[in-house]
């Protein structure tokens, strides 16, 4: 059992609606996601740029694909917490995965603004995964059960 | 030390504790993300259209979107400094979760302040402009017309005071619940295992 559970729950049922709700209004039988609910929903936080997106039912995402990615990063990385909790033992390496994550991003998005290379969706909503999955598995730890107590 | 007394050590706050982290840390973000968008909005407004997916404004929308996600993480660190070293994760995703809260509605107010006040014509300035440099973009007609279509309704959605916060609300709150949990895990007290 999950220490913290229904946290746990309230945050794996949050983020598997932002990862529907990204998809657009193609799941909802729309003809477009900009103007639509799912496009307003995440207007404030992404360009959602038609060249720069997926799309689902051949409509447009209400997302750009690195967007997608960090969504569908952080739904995956709180899916693994449970069995990170069984199997993972050693936990520096987390918080450097999370830093890599970043600097990959960052490196990512350099190349690309300087014309240094051009990156693609796929690319894009790889390495946004990778951030939202290090994002989600860096707090792994906290929801383990055990016999613990505050130092005095 | 047994649970009794585990679970005298464990505080609870109230509200009145938590709003200084979340109203000093959201209003500094908002304000930041506030000016930024100022800056590369005026940015746009004054450069030559050159085509480029790069435009001040989309830079805009990244480093915006990125540094207002980490307030979560400097509220709950915040916390830790100002209020007690020790924090439960639930109030971790609480603190992270408002001040995500706290930065959209500061930020909202303030563009609406600036757009009533000080430049009425900065939406209009800022879709011109924008729509020039899709103009200028090296893609099919039909590719620029929907990116045109695309920016002109989500500028025009953002006319709107309280749409902005509702539909802005729960989607900065959780990305900030997340790194509250992270700052929880970075800056709150840790427990000692005992075996």
């Amino acid at each position: 059992m999950l220490k913290h559970v229904w946290l746990y729950i309230g945050v794996l049922l949050s983020l598997a609606l932002l990862v529907i709700f990204s998809l657009g209004g193609g799941l909802w039988g729309a003809e477009k996601s900009i103007g639509h609910w799912t496009g307003n929903l995440f207007w404030g936080i992404c360009h959602q740029m038609p060249q720069r997106s997926f799309t689902f039912n051949e409509v447009q995402m209400a997302v750009n694909s690195r967007c997608f990615g960090v969504f569908l990063g952080l739904l995956a990385g709180w899916i693994a917490i449970p069995a990170m909790i069984r199997l993972v033992h050693r936990k520096k390496w987390i918080l450097w995965f999370l830093f890599l994550a970043v600097i990959v991003q960052i490196i990512d998005y350099s190349g690309n603004l300087f014309h240094i290379w051009e990156n693609t969706n796929v690319s894009r909503a790889v390495l946004g995964g990778m951030l939202g999955f290090a994002a989600s598995i860096a707090v792994f730890d906290l929801f383990k059960t055990d016999n613990k107590i505050f130092e005095p | 030390m047994n649970e009794e007394n585990i679970k005298q050590e464990e505080q609870n706050f109230s509200f009145n504790d938590y709003w200084p982290s979340i109203g000093i840390v959201g209003a500094i973000f908002s304000l930041i993300s506030f000016v930024a968008g100022l800056f590369f909005g005026y940015q746009q407004i004054n450069s030559e259209p050159t085509g480029s997916f790069f435009s001040p404004i989309m830079l805009s929308g990244v480093i915006v979107c990125l540094v207002t996600s980490l307030a979560g993480l400097l509220a709950v660190w915040h916390f830790t400094r100002e209020v007690s070293p020790k924090l439960k994760l639930g109030q971790g995703a609480v603190i992270g979760f408002l001040t995500g809260a706290v930065i959209v509605v500061i930020s909202v107010i303030l563009n609406e302040l600036w757009i009533m006040l000080v430049d009425p014509e900065y939406t209009q300035k800022i879709l011109e402009s924008t729509i020039a440099n899709i103009e200028a973009m090296d893609m099919p007609q039909s590719a620029k017309d929907d990116m045109i279509d695309a920016m002109a309704e989500s500028i025009e959605q953002s006319q709107s005071f309280l749409r902005q916060i509702f539909w802005g609300v729960p989607i900065t709150g959780l990305l900030n619940l997340i790194t509250g949990l992270i700052g929880v895990k970075l800056f709150a007290e840790k427990e000692e295992e005992t075996f």
